[in-house]
């Protein structure tokens, strides 16, 4: 298949990459530009532990082709934190024992924060569903909605 | 334990901001220079003879640097015990299963290796193929293995005690029939491995792992390579829950691509591999004769369970032992006999899951409350009645050193509102409670043990060196937490290098419930022994007895004028420059009979210590739809003492996950023969979010004896007794037993039709 050169722009930098039409973003961000933080868990939308935010919204990277995400912002969970800082999501995930293998954390700390920009104030419930699209075999979800519902408010 | 400074304080474990930042590194994450990508061609068939390979074709195309199959390793067996040697990693002369290994390719990429494997020619004689495990035990069933008549792969016969005099002697004798179905650990990472290897004969292998020495050990004897040049490295592994412990064939195949290809040879399997070609949880069909006194004291059991194995041994004698085990670790059994079969099938093989024996131990839990029903006994009572209790002996001998079973079922029943609700729900609500007891570790030989080192720097930092494995469940953590509080140091001050088969000293590994008990225990030894070494020399320097010093915030000081101080760093330099340098050096073996063996000699101590629990779960049933909702679960766990009771509270919440809506309600595989329909996260559900119940854990502390701080274990928190409480509240909701696993909304409807007809 031939291969194109496509512009990425993924946590605020830019990449020109050569890429073959049906490569995913999710292939491109780990073996590419060496993102590994967005994981493979299933390769067919299942497991959501490949979820990155595309313009702010939580997508499945395994299932969006590289070529579909040029001149949109990318955000991978190697982009949150700043100046050393940790995002407010990070920090509450972690104080609160929401992260067990790890696996699932960086989707569920994308997905908890494009959930709370868009809706700071949810109900339990509301937080429960917003990661509803992410599989965690660990923690049970107990506390990781703890995390989201401690963060709540504050974004 | 107001003098601790860490351990018993809910602390972020040490490896959450690598794993909240996207730096913790998984096995696919890795890449190494002129790495090639591995790809296994797998067996179409359930049973079938391999007359000839042929992979000429796929050696000649452009890329391709490796193709191994069958014939590289003939003969070669794997098998956890001597006698299970029943799998070739890659099999040459008969595949067993669908998705079995048959031959495998390194290539430049991964479209180069999959089009090799296109380009392999096998010829298959097709031979008949049995896929239930009755099926396979009748006279003229296909034989799976040469060396197994009836296909009956493990036998485990235990006997304590006159059952038939235990049932004569019974006021009421009830008998019932669980069965359950296939069942997948479907941790969030895939199966993956990378081997590297160099011209002076080192190889190492990042692989997902509950115990690198395990795996270390079995390679150099499948590759007959010395164990010193065999180096499991430590990565980051996403969830194990028992589905990480044995040896794959896709470490093996990849250390042979890499030692043919002499480069490194990273193999990640799909979603699809991970499920039909690593390991699943058994399926049973469990018969249960229980005997009871007009008082609900047990008197009689008998035990029948028939296990699907699928192709191989795996973990298989303890496998088939384990639930039985389970059970005398939890109640006073004193006329038993248990027969466990494990059976060969052409299914993909199975092993230990963290909810291992749904059937059997939901269907003990049931049987309980149904006798307790036809006597009239409250389930709670029933259970109080025959729960073991410290200083008691289990029925295959093992001494109970700890026990808070009591307790945890008292706490779980009150502060569930258990007298208040059971029995007095409307329609469609229920109540139920299921309790298990658990080894903590058991026999392994000289892999049973751990040990631990730590070293200084001059700054007053330490670095713990411990063979401890963790797959997720916060091991890592756990032992820093110990060495910081012992030390009197900040726990970012202790650096911990483990799971490093060549680096880190001897450990049992991430399983048997062990890291809590006997990991800990190590790593404690070794800060205990560099805290004295410290003492020491600041008892010169501060002119004091050891015995009037302390340590804290990396100063040692005297109790009494705590303004008497002097920094850790110093003492440390002082001990560096005298030539006695501080290397503190600890070890610990679980006190258990070596003589003990899961077949041979099921007799003696089993474990070092046992860990106990309850759990009640409230349900909500449709009985329009069938469907159930576990809406609350109340869990106590007696795990001795939590040394971090966030983590311990994760085990339970994982638990109720994994056991309880997982395994209870959802999970199953569905097959046509041998070939497994559902591999897949899209069709194998799992629980998400959504599906989860408001949980309340409750810790109880029965501060064991030989315990690190008193810890025993907390990882099967509830997994193995969630079964028996969602089973227990269905029927208390709407009356009536399901005895099939998972308990799915086609068999409520059908038991709540059948009951409406009678
Ligand atoms: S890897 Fe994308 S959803 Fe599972
Ligand atoms: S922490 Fe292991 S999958 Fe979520």
């Amino acid at each position: 298949m031939e291969k194109r050169l496509i512009h990425l722009s993924v946590n605020g930098d830019e990449y020109d990459v050569v890429v073959r039409p049906n490569q995913t973003l999710l292939e491109v961000l780990r073996e590419d530009l060496e993102l590994t933080g967005a994981k493979e868990g299933c390769g067919e939308g299942a497991c959501g532990t490949c979820t990155v935010l595309l313009e702010g919204k939580p997508v499945r990277s395994c299932l969006t082709l590289a070529v579909e995400a040029q001149g949109k912002q990318i955000e991978t969970v190697e982009g949150l934190a700043s100046d050393g800082e940790l995002h407010p999501v990070q920090k509450a995930f972690i104080e609160h024992g929401a992260i067990q293998c790890g696996f699932c954390t960086p989707a569920m700390i994308l997905t908890t924060k494009a959930f709370l920009e868009e809706n700071p104030n949810p109900s339990e419930g509301e937080a429960r569903r917003a990661i509803s699209g992410v599989v965690c075999r660990c923690t049970g979800y107990a506390k990781i909605v703890a995390a989201m519902m401690a963060t709540a408010g504050e974004l | 334990m107001a003098e601790h400074t860490l351990v018993g304080h809910r602390v972020p474990r040490i490896d959450s901001l690598d794993k909240a930042t996207g730096q913790a590194r998984y096995t696919a994450d890795l890449t190494l220079p002129r790495m090639l990508y591995g790809k296994v061609l797998r067996s179409p068939h359930a049973h079938a003879r391999i007359l000839n390979i042929d992979a000429s074709k796929a050696e000649r195309l452009r890329g391709v640097k490796a193709v191994v199959t069958g014939r590289d390793t003939a003969g070669v067996r794997w098998g956890v015990f001597r006698y299970t040697r029943d799998q070739q990693l890659l099999t040459g002369d008969k595949v067993r299963y669908i998705g079995e290994d048959v031959a495998a390719v390194a290539a430049e990429d991964e479209e180069t290796a999959m089009e090799a494997l296109e380009l392999i020619e096998v010829d298959y004689e097709v031979l008949p193929a049995v896929f239930g495990p009755l099926e396979a035990m009748q006279e003229g069933a296909p034989q799976i293995h040469d060396h197994a008549e009836n296909n009956i792969n493990i036998h485990v016969p235990i006997e304590v005690g006159d059952v038939e005099k235990g049932f004569k002697k019974s006021y009421h004798v009830r008998e019932d029939r669980f069965v359950d179905s296939e069942y997948t650990y479907c941790q969030t990472e895939p199966y993956a491995v990378l081997v590297n290897c160099d011209l002076s004969g080192n190889l190492e292998i990042w692989t997902p792992n509950a115990s690198p020495h395990t795996k270390a050990k079995a390679l150099s004897n499948l590759l007959e390579m010395p164990l010193t040049k065999v180096k499991v490295r430590r990565i980051c592994t996403g969830g194990a829950f028992g589905g990480r412990s044995d040896i794959f064939p896709g470490e093996f195949i990849a250390a042979l691509m890499a030692l043919k290809a002499a480069r490194p040879v990273k193999l990640v399997y799909t979603r699809e591999e991970s499920f039909t070609s690593v390991r699943q949880a058994h399926s049973m069909i469990v018969d249960l004769k229980t005997g009871v006194r007009k008082d609900g004291t047990l008197l009689a059991n008998e035990i029948k369970v028939i296990m699907d194995g699928g192709a191989y041994s795996s973990t298989g004698p303890i496998a088939t032992s384990v639930p039985f085990l389970v059970w005398e670790e939890t109640y006073r059994l004193p006329n038993v006999r248990f027969n466990g079969y494990r059976v060969y099938t052409n299914k993909p093989v199975r092993g230990m899951y963290r909810c291992h024996g749904r059937a059997f131990l939901g269907g003990l839990g049931m049987q309980l409350d149904m006798i307790a029903e036809e006597l009239g006994i409250d389930p709670v009572e029933m259970r109080l009645r025959n729960a073991l209790r410290t200083g008691d002996t289990q029925a295959t001998g093992s001494k109970i050193i700890s026990c808070g079973l009591s307790e945890a079922l008292q706490q779980a029943a009150e502060k569930s509102g258990w007298k208040e609700k059971r029995g007095k729900l409307p329609f469609g609500k229920g109540i139920g409670m299921g309790a298990n007891g658990m080894m903590v570790g058991f026999p392994m030989g000289i892999r049973g043990g751990s040990s631990a080192m730590i070293k200084f720097n001059e700054d007053g930092g330490a670095t713990l060196i411990s063979g401890v494995v963790d797959t997720g469940s916060g091991n890592d953590s756990m032992v820093v937490q110990i060495a910081a509080d012992v030390l009197g140091l900040k726990m970012e001050d202790v650096n911990l290098v483990s799971a490093d088969s060549e680096i880190t000293p001897l450990d049992q590994g991430a399983y048997s419930q062990a890291a809590a008990f006997v990991s800990a225990n190590a790593a404690m030894a070794a800060a205990i022994d560099a805290r004295e070494q410290i003492l020491n020399i600041a008892s010169d320097m501060l002119d004091a007895t050891v015995e009037e010093l302390g340590l804290r915030d990396g100063y040692v000081y005297m109790k009494e004028r705590p303004e008497r101080n002097i920094w850790m760093g110093k003492a440390i330099r002082k001990a560096l420059m005298d030539d006695t340098p501080i290397m503190g050096r600890g070890s610990y073996m679980p006190k258990i009979d070596q003589t003990r063996e899961w077949v041979s000699n099921p007799k003696g101590q089993q474990a070092g210590t046992f860990s106990f629990g309850a759990v009640v779960a409230e349900v909500e049933v449709d009985a329009e739809t069938g469907q159930v909702r576990v809406s609350n679960v109340t869990g106590a766990h007696d795990c001795g003492f939590a040394i971090n009771p966030m983590a311990v509270e994760g085990q339970l919440e994982g638990s109720v996950a994994s056991g309880g809506v997982g395994a209870t309600l959802l999970e199953e595989h569905y097959w046509d023969g041998g070939q497994m329909l559902n591999a897949s996260m899209l069709e194998y559900k799992v629980p998400l979010s959504v599906d989860m119940p408001q949980i309340t854990p409750i810790i109880v502390e029965s501060m064991d004896p030989e315990g690190p701080f008193g810890a025993k274990e907390a990882g099967l928190w509830g997994s193995m007794n969630m079964f028996q409480a969602i089973g227990n509240a269905i029927y208390d909701a709407v009356g009536v037993w399901i005895k099939d696993f998972p308990i799915t909304p086609d068999k409520v409807l059908a038991a709540l039709e059948e009951r409406n007809r009678d």
